[in-house]
């Protein structure tokens, strides 16, 4: 076994892949840097407002010294150029647009007045998608209607400023507790998204790594040389999972250990300089309520979670070796791994957008692919659904011994070379 | 009589196609025996199903009195197999390979020392063998894997096409090594060839083989006169066309 797992690994873990890591690793650090200082620039810049006066009146610059009191940057210009010249000599994202008559129309006329709120569109992506709406128009709005009610409400209605307000509350697990759901999603997140990712990683590397190793050893034809020497096949199968397994791992800590940097980063975005080891102790330390609502998940728990990682991953690897073993050649190795991707995407896609417990009699075709049980398991845990939990394990277990059998099977038949079911034997 | 290798009425099917039709034969310990036909004569399907990768589907073959069927395990430990074309794992060198095969024959530290040095020898790569394999012209990696094969000192050496694509000198060398094995170690050697002058000037005895079967079976001039010809080419045209 130790001579069999040194050549496996000895083939994996080459200069190139090392060097390959490597250069994923500096990309992955480069990529959180530049996304963690995108988003602080992003939530600088929500600190300026920019204000188009055309009114210029003594009720604009009332505004402009309450925005000012609240800290917020004023950058203000009475320029009648177009919008986009403005914004351009400027070198403005948004603005409101104070126009010229507002504050007569509100002061005197007591009337209701629109103002303009002035947008650039500099891309389609999803972080411009979140700023499409002008922040500075926002920002100029809500203190306009506070400065508005100031005037006019009188002490005893001060209350009309603010009328209404809600107080958050989650429930689950039969529990209630004063919380933000959002708030609880967001720290819980870190986790139960951190996982399925890693395990999705770990499914993609180690099967595409299995079936090309096989396939290329069936096209040198070193496996014929491998299975006619004196070494029970289930010692050939397990070297070569076992190297896959160690291979996967390492791709599976550098580039999930790089996606967890990033995702600390963005949990603790408001601090200037990122501290991962706060940010640990911020999301260890969760909020009471948590602890309140029973979404802990307990230590005998995250063994139970490992576990049905290393039943996903054994999956994986076993499918792997049978699908290696069915193709003809290098070249099939190529398309012999889409039923696995198909097998992890589904589960993992939909266990990061939706709630799978929740979603009628589709579930249970999902319950069907062995790896869906992993994906869902920290929310199995979470919301105390002990029963699927171990019954996905126990499942999981099942289909890796099944799995297991038939692969034995596989690499004593003929199937191997001959791509055909073997014929009975005659008595 | 104890044989190295006594086959035993084996046939194999693919699906509708007879590949292999109730063949018997024999080999001696230290003999070299040649199956000579033309591409789908079956020569590779026995040499497989000999060397424990297909299974017969009626039929068996005892090596050195195990049955392939029954015993295939221990088939492997007095077997060695040499597919047509066969590579090696090219990130290794070629000492390391050597290392590796031997410790799949050998778990003793000496004994796979051993093993070793006799590879070396028998390839004759000198201080090639501590290149990697990818370095190695065709002819250098056919050595590789013929010492390989042979370096176990297997009861049963199965050599398909064991100089398919070298030139005259490196074939030459081949061939030199297989005699010099079966005389030196006593292993019996089950070789398969298009070509009928590895076959003359190797192997002591020989079949010519057409669809699965065996058309004749003898020494070279045994052959030769069987067919009244002058060259073992001219017996196989005439054995193969009169089928």
């Amino acid at each position: 076994m130790k001579n069999l797992l040194r050549k496996e690994l000895s083939e994996l873990l080459n200069k190139q892949m090392l060097l390959g890591l490597l250069v994923s690793f500096i990309l992955i650090v480069m990529l959180g840097t530049v996304m963690t200082s995108t988003m602080t620039g992003t939530l600088e810049t929500s600190g300026e407002v920019h204000i188009i006066d055309l009114d210029q009146t003594d009720f604009t610059k009332q505004l402009i010294a309450k925005l000012q009191e609240q800290e917020y940057t004023v950058k203000a210009v009475s320029d009648t150029q177009p919008y986009e010249i403005i914004l351009s000599q400027q070198n403005w994202d948004d603005a409101a647009v104070l126009p010229a008559g507002m504050t007569d129309l509100l002061l005197n006329q007591h009337k209701a007045c629109e103002i303009n709120s002035v947008t650039a569109l500099k891309s389609t992506s999803t972080m411009s998608l979140a700023f499409a709406e002008s922040s500075s128009a926002e920002a100029v709005i809500t203190t306009m209607n506070s400065l508005l009610s100031e005037t006019y409400l009188k002490d005893d209605l001060a209350f009309l400023e603010k009328p209404v307000s809600a107080v958050s509350y989650t429930v689950a697990n039969n529990k209630s507790v004063q919380a933000n759901s959002a708030a609880l999603i967001s720290s819980l997140a870190v986790f139960d998204q951190f996982m399925p990712l890693v395990l999705f990683l770990l499914i993609v590397l180690t099967s595409q790594t299995i079936i090309t190793a096989v396939a290329a050893e069936k096209t040198d034809k070193t496996l014929e040389t491998l299975l006619a020497s004196p070494v029970p096949r289930s010692v050939i199968i397990g070297a070569k999972m076992l190297a896959a397994l160690i291979t996967a791992l390492i791709y599976a800590l550098v580039y999930g250990g790089g996606f967890l940097v990033a995702m600390l980063a963005n949990v603790n975005k408001t601090s200037e300089n990122i501290d991962i080891g706060e940010a640990f102790t911020s999301l260890i330390n969760t909020q009471d309520a948590i602890k309140t609502l029973g979404l802990q998940i307990p230590f005998s728990g995250w063994i139970g979670v490992i576990l049905q990682l290393l039943l996903t991953i054994g999956i994986a690897l076993t499918a792997s070796m049978i699908l290696g073993g069915l193709v003809e050649d290098a070249k099939g190795s190529q398309t012999a791994s889409i039923p696995i991707l198909v097998c992890t995407m589904f589960p993992y896609i939909l266990s990061m957008v939706s709630d799978i417990r929740g979603m009628g009699a589709v579930r249970y075709l999902l319950y069907c692919i062995p790896f869906t049980h992993t994906f869902i398991a920290t929310s199995c845990l979470r919301f105390h659904d002990t029963g699927l939990f171990l019954g996905g394990m126990a499942y999981q277990i099942l289909f890796l011994a099944g799995m297991a059998f038939f692969a034995l099977k596989l690499y004593q038949s003929d199937i191997l070379f001959t791509h055909r079911f073997a014929n009975k034997r005659e008595k | 009589m104890n044989y190295a290798l006594d086959v035993q009425h084996i046939t194999k099917s693919y699906g509708k196609k007879q590949a292999v039709r109730d063949v018997s034969f024999q080999i001696q310990e230290g003999e070299i025996f040649g199956l000579m036909g033309m591409n789908g004569a079956g020569k590779t399907t026995i040499l497989r199903m000999l060397a424990t990768l297909l299974r017969p589907d009626s039929g068996d073959a005892l090596i050195a009195g195990n049955s392939i069927v029954k015993n295939p395990e221990k088939v492997r430990a007095d077997i060695s197999y040499l597919p047509d074309e066969a590579g090696a794992y090219k990130t290794m060198t070629g000492k390391n390979y050597l290392k590796f095969i031997a410790g799949l024959y050998f778990k003793e530290e000496k004994e796979i020392k051993l093993c070793v040095a006799l590879g070396q020898e028998i390839c004759g790569l000198g201080e090639a063998l501590e290149q990697k394999i990818n370095t190695y012209s065709r002819g250098m990696t056919r050595k590789l894997v013929l010492a390989r094969t042979v370096m176990t000192k297997p009861k049963l050496a199965i050599l398909d096409e064991p100089t398919s694509g070298l030139d005259v000198l490196n074939s030459l060398d081949i061939r030199k090594t297989i005699r010099r094995c079966a005389e030196e170690y006593g292993t019996a050697f089950l070789l398969s060839s298009h070509h009928m002058q590895e076959v003359s000037s190797t192997a002591h005895r020989g079949a010519i083989m057409k669809d699965g079967q065996f058309l004749a079976e003898g020494t070279p001039e045994e052959l030769l006169q069987q067919y009244q010809a002058e060259t073992l080419e001219e017996a196989f045209e005439k054995a193969v066309k009169s089928a």
